[in-house]
């Protein structure tokens, strides 16, 4: 009996240091204070509210009856009443599904929603507030043939036009769209070939792009490519920094990039060395942040960069010198937990929206009543639309 | 001095013909055996890209075929059309889960000069870009893959079996 008891604490001490400690100890920060720290590990949805799991709303036509959208790629809110889903298309269900089946494939708990062959239909989306959809560019879903769908959506904050961008790494093309989704006017990189890290006409499966005020923008390239290009207004490549390697200035799986500050720089999630850098916008680099490898990053209002880290499913605060101010999440399926958060956008009004690729999932949370607006993310106002640009 | 109408027609189509030749297609056909061992950086799933100890290539002016164990865990028969466009047909493939189901392949060719550009794409997430050059006997290939997990470079060499 007692043996059987001792065996019973052994297992709980175990399971209390994989639970507890090991995503602490991932979560050191150059400081060397633990990033939990400021949050604590406990806080699962930190400031914000559960989120009602029937947001977005499954009705169809979206997605067809025995399907279920799958892998999330990416998720922007322009507005509180705007908000851009990217879905890496659509996951046959099995035939006998649980009634308590809350609506996404991370409930299965067996297979990430990006493991699946899927189909490339109603990839990109807009809902509004309450996700009720407003529009589907279905006109669009046979660009991700061939492909995994699209990997990230944005709006430059800087663009009075609004041209939504969305990034293919699977085919190595980043596509601009107008505001309405009715025309793609530009298409960066080469559909279906990938080049080298030297070759400014090609990515190698980019992830991510973030911009400066006069519209220079920086594109992370990427799965296979171990750099960040540098681009001009009118999408014309200027430069590229880095290589494959674990030293300041080179990358593994350059993931997630963000920009701001004054002056301005360069942050980029180099996700397999488990590191933020930090670069000015030639390239020339500052400093890393050790001990996170975020799929994400996001430049907030109050200029900070939040990170939405792949080893911990935490959301991270740092303030631009690399100091974890707060953090909050945690591994799950269930509302509020998340798996594998692989886009983070935020609204004027305080709402959060976190993209799952392997949840299969697009979460909003809505700020608690008397929520402390220092933990909550916002999201950098956008440029008001030029004159007869209207939806 | 002035040179004649005939004798310009003669320079111009001695270069047109220099020009030509210089720009000649090579002919890939043939059975090549792997020189060396296989790289050791090749950590896609089910054998995507691994070079095959043989290849066997018939070029056509239409078509280059290709009958080899790169496509995955079975050898295969893909064909590759000259003129630009697309093949597509389905056929099994091991997907990421790492299971076998049918899914859509695609196969695109284009001349580099005298390289051979070929590439190939299904929806299972498996890519592979082959630049084949030929000198002094040597098949070369600058194989570049992709898929969701790590990508991968190499070139390698085969010679000609006897």
């Amino acid at each position: 009996m007692l043996r059987r008891t001792l065996s019973i604490a052994a297992w709980l001490v175990v399971l209390f240091g994989f639970l507890v400690l090991a995503p602490r100890a991932s979560l050191q920060q150059r400081t060397g204070e633990p990033a939990f720290a400021k949050g604590g590990a406990g806080e699962i949805a930190g400031e914000y509210e559960v989120p009602d799991p029937n947001w977005p709303q499954w009705a169809h036509p979206y997605p067809k009856p025995g399907y279920i959208w799958g892998s999330q790629g990416g998720v922007f809110a322009e507005s509180a009443d705007r908000i851009y889903l990217a879905n890496r298309g659509e996951l046959k269900l099995p035939d006998k599904v649980p009634n308590n089946f809350p609506g996404n494939w991370g409930f299965f708990n067996q297979m990430a929603a990006t493991q699946p062959i899927a189909n490339m239909v109603n990839c990109i989306v807009v809902v509004d507030r309450n996700g009720k959809l407003i529009e589907a560019w279905n006109q669009w879903d046979k660009l991700f043939d061939w492909g995994r769908g699209p990997h990230q959506v944005y709006i430059s904050p800087y663009d009075p036009q609004r041209f939504v961008w969305v990034v293919d790494d699977m085919r190595h093309v980043i596509y601009r769209f107008t505001h309405d989704g009715k025309q793609l006017v530009q298409t960066l990189g080469m559909l279906d070939e990938f080049g080298e890290n030297d070759d400014l006409t090609r990515f190698r499966r980019p992830t991510m792009i973030d911009w400066l005020p006069d519209g220079t923008f920086f594109v992370a390239d990427g799965y296979g490519n171990t750099r960040v290009v540098k681009f001009d207004k009118t999408g014309k490549a200027l430069l590229k920094w880095g290589t494959r390697g674990t030293g300041p200035g080179q990358f593994n799986t350059p993931h997630g990039i963000a920009v701001g500050g004054s002056p301005p720089r360069v942050f980029v999630s180099d996700r397999g060395n488990r590191r933020i850098q930090v670069f000015d916008t030639d390239g020339k680099f500052i400093e890393e942040w050790p001990g996170i490898a975020p799929h994400s990053l996001l430049m907030s209002a109050d200029e900070h960069v939040w990170a939405v880290d792949s080893l911990t499913d935490r959301i991270v605060k740092f303030d631009l010198s690399g100091h974890v101010e707060y953090s909050f999440g945690q591994f799950g399926t269930r509302p509020g937990y998340t798996w594998a958060m692989h886009q983070i956008s935020a609204d004027s009004e305080g709402n959060l929206y976190l993209a799952e690729v392997f949840g299969g999932r697009t979460q909003k949370y809505h700020p608690k009543p008397g929520a402390d607006p220092t933990k909550l993310v916002w999201g950098r106002s956008l440029m008001p639309m030029a004159a007869g640009r209207t939806n | 001095m002035m040179i004649g109408r005939g004798t310009l027609l003669l320079i111009a189509l001695a270069v047109g013909a220099s020009a030509a030749w210089a720009q000649a297609k090579p002919d890939f056909s043939g059975t090549w055996r792997l020189s060396g061992t296989t790289p050791p950086n090749y950590p896609g799933s089910a054998g995507w890209g691994v070079p095959s100890p043989t290849i066997s290539i018939k070029q056509t002016p239409a078509e280059v075929t290709v009958q080899s164990g790169q496509y995955g865990s079975n050898p295969m028969t893909v064909v590759y059309k000259l003129d630009g466009s697309d093949n597509i047909w389905e056929a099994p493939s091991v997907t990421q889960s790492g299971t076998t189901a049918t899914v859509r392949w695609r196969t695109k060719a284009r001349w580099d000069g005298t390289r051979l550009i070929l590439f190939t794409w299904n929806t299972a997430l498996n890519q592979m870009r082959d630049v084949m050059s030929f000198g002094n006997g040597t098949l070369t290939i600058a194989r570049g893959t992709e898929q969701p997990g790590p990508s991968t470079n190499a070139t390698l060499t085969y010679s000609k079996a006897q």
